[in-house]
């Protein structure tokens, strides 16, 4: 069976090219774009774990991954500085952050605004591998901070336009600046000011782009101390030893929410937190999930719009193999008469169907790759991910649509009366 | 094995009517055939007087309006599709008068397919230890192709496609060879061979062969020569 399904193929090869070259669109366009997809999710979700911090809090009413501006109030920062949970303090650190766009390497880029001493919170073991970073030895930074009153403002207009130009300056990460060609020196326009990119970081980061936090606050607010959203960094569970930093607690410990099921140590300090301060805290580790859930709706689109390509596809295969079923009625009635039965039939068709698939695919994740790397060289900032699952979900689907498409035009096949065939031209 | 009377294949009042568009065109009345081991039978008759139909009811390729097959001793007129398809692939063997061969195989692939249907319902004879590319060849060689097994069927002349035919129709050692004007393409002398062959396979092998032709010249080859009129045999 199998040596004939070859031998069909190879006799109509251009028909067997052109299913396969349909099989092969399809599946390349199933793969690059969920590539394309959840490869882009995926490389913000990773730049913001790597942030050294487990929870991100922010107004109830934001998104975590659309908010932007001066959204939150700096008053909360030694609220959630000063949490309890437990009779004791858990936060270690909280981090403001103001979110803004900027165009650069030709596309929007989320600025982050971050104080000049917390930025080791972003960096981590990730070096300035050109330059070095904002703000050196935080001047702007405690020259503001001399400013402000009890609350934390301070008049704006005791701040000159000289001294905010020189602190209006700008750390990029590698793949930008390669993108870019950007190079330690090079100015970009923002806000109406020139900022300069002073250091260029490993990438990786949560951020392609940061500034100063208080640069960004005074342009924008006046000086008001607003942030869009804090990183808390928290302090290790009491207790030593074991997995320190997924320690199960009992639903009694948890302030809300906890249910018949164990919470961990930072879900519970999240619930408790978010009762205390009124407002949205989420776990760092959940960000690559509410991406997933926030851009839900883009991948009912790319699944629909992949389906649907497929769907032609297998069409093709199925018209294909039917009307390789009426080119051979002869054939069909010459197999019969030797007593080929109805599954050998059927197994005939699908067999070919599926080798035409195979093909298909193989080729199909061939063109994908392909094109992945031509988008990264005409996108460099897109990050097309062609992960094993794919692979897997385009073989299965390849196989599993020959199948389906060929067993009708077997089934028909096998249903052909041998000696009506036998009497076609 | 032919039952206890020798005969291997009989039909008994065979009627056929064809039906199309609501018109009905019987075309055989009542035939009685009984063909016995190593019996080597020709069927005669002006063009449309239901030879083919006959042959394709012998070989289970069409089922009867009305009337009984017989084959081996054995009922096979009122079998499934299924059962018919086994016995078709294990007890017969066909040859075209237009071959009928597949064009994407070679001469050695096409004789191989039957073995390759035969599969299971192969199981029970006695050479099935041998290998089915010994059986392919040893077929070939009798039909006198072992050096063409390669060649494809739009490479050989018709004689010696109707040749691979008839390999293809033996290979798996059938009990009963239906040939349907096996000549009818061929010029006199590639007749002559297929007949020879045809006739030494009846000889030598014991194959019963029912074959169906015009050529009165061949048909003396038979042991007995049966005339088909108008939808039944001129002995009847």
């Amino acid at each position: 069976m199998f040596s004939l399904a070859v031998a069909h193929l190879a006799h109509r090869k251009l028909r067997t090219a052109l299913s396969i070259l349909a099989v092969s669109i399809g599946i390349m366009m199933l793969v690059v774009m969920l590539a394309l997809s959840h490869g882009m999710l995926n490389e913000v979700a990773d730049r913001i774990q790597s942030v050294d911090a487990e929870l991100i809090v922010l107004p109830e009413n934001e998104n975590v991954i659309f908010t932007a501006g001066a959204a939150f109030s700096g008053k909360y920062a030694p609220v959630i500085d000063a949490f309890e949970y437990g009779g004791r303090r858990v936060v270690k650190q909280t981090i403001g952050v103001m979110l803004d766009t900027l165009h650069m390497g030709g596309q929007q880029q989320r600025l982050f605004g971050v104080d000049r001493a917390d930025m080791s919170a972003f960096l981590g073991r990730r070096e300035v591998v050109r330059g070095r970073l904002f703000d050196e030895g935080r001047a702007f930074g405690d020259r503001l901070d001399g400013l402000r009153n009890e609350n934390g403002y301070y008049d704006p207009a005791l701040v000159g336009e000289a001294e905010l130009l020189a602190a209006c300056e700008l750390v990029i990460d590698e793949r930008l600046a390669r993108v870019g060609d950007y190079e330690v020196g090079d100015e970009v326009i923002f806000l109406g000011r020139p900022f300069e990119i002073v250091g260029v970081v490993e990438s990786g980061v949560a951020g392609r782009v940061f500034c100063p936090i208080q640069v960004l606050q005074y342009v924008k607010n006046g000086g008001v101390p607003w942030v869009s959203l804090f990183f808390v960094k928290l302090h290790p569970p009491p207790l030593a030893g074991g997995d320190q930093d997924r320690l199960r607690v009992g639903p009694s410990e948890a302030s809300a929410g906890g249910g018949a099921s164990q919470v961990s140590y930072e879900e519970a300090i999240a619930d408790a937190l978010s009762e205390r301060i009124k407002a949205k805290v989420e776990l760092k580790g959940a960000y690559r999930d509410l991406m997933y859930e926030s851009f839900s709706q883009v991948y009912v689109y790319i699944n629909v719009a992949s389906g649907m390509a497929l769907i032609v596809c297998f069409i093709i295969i199925l018209l294909s193999m039917y009307t390789m079923v009426l080119e051979r009625t002869r054939e069909i009635g010459i197999l019969k008469s030797l007593g080929a039965g109805r599954a050998y039939l059927i197994g005939l068709s699908v067999v070919e169907a599926t080798l035409v698939c195979v093909c298909g695919t193989t080729l199909g994740l061939g063109l994908a790759i392909g094109a992945k790397l031509g988008l990264e060289a005409a996108k460099p900032l897109l990050t097309v991910s062609i992960e094993p699952a794919f692979v897997l979900i385009a073989l299965g689907i390849g196989i599993i649509g020959g199948v389906l498409s060929a067993l009708y035009p077997g089934y028909r096949a096998a249903r052909l009366d041998p000696v009506a065939a036998l009497s076609m031209e | 094995m032919a039952n206890s009377d020798g005969i291997i294949l009989r039909a008994e009042r065979i009627r056929h009517t064809y039906r199309s568009d609501g018109i009905e065109t019987p075309v055989l009345h009542g035939v009685d055939l009984a063909v016995r081991r190593a019996e080597f039978v020709t069927i005669m008759g002006p063009s449309g007087c239901g030879k083919t139909t006959l042959l394709n009811v012998l070989g289970l390729m069409m089922r009867p309006t009305g009337g009984a097959v017989e084959i081996d001793g054995s009922r096979v007129d009122g079998l499934g599709d299924g059962e018919q398809t086994m016995l078709r692939r294990g007890k017969l063997g066909f040859v075209f008068q237009r071959f009928n061969l597949l064009p994407v195989l070679s001469a050695e692939r096409n004789v191989a397919l039957a073995l390759e249907l035969r599969g299971k319902s192969d199981r029970h004879d006695a050479e099935r230890n041998r290998s089915a590319g010994q059986r392919v060849a040893e077929a070939l060689d009798r039909v006198g192709l072992s050096d063409k097994r390669r060649h494809k069927p739009g490479a050989l002349s018709v004689g010696e496609q109707q040749r691979v035919a008839i390999a293809r129709a033996i290979v798996g050692r059938p009990r009963l060879l239906l040939a349907d004007e096996p000549t009818g393409n061929l010029d006199s002398r590639n007749a002559a061979i297929v007949l020879d062959l045809l006739a030494d396979l009846n000889r030598s092998d014991g194959l019963t062969v029912v074959m169906i032709t015009h050529n009165e010249h061949l048909a003396d080859r038979a042991d007995r020569v049966l005339t088909m009129i108008d939808g039944r045999f001129e002995q009847q």
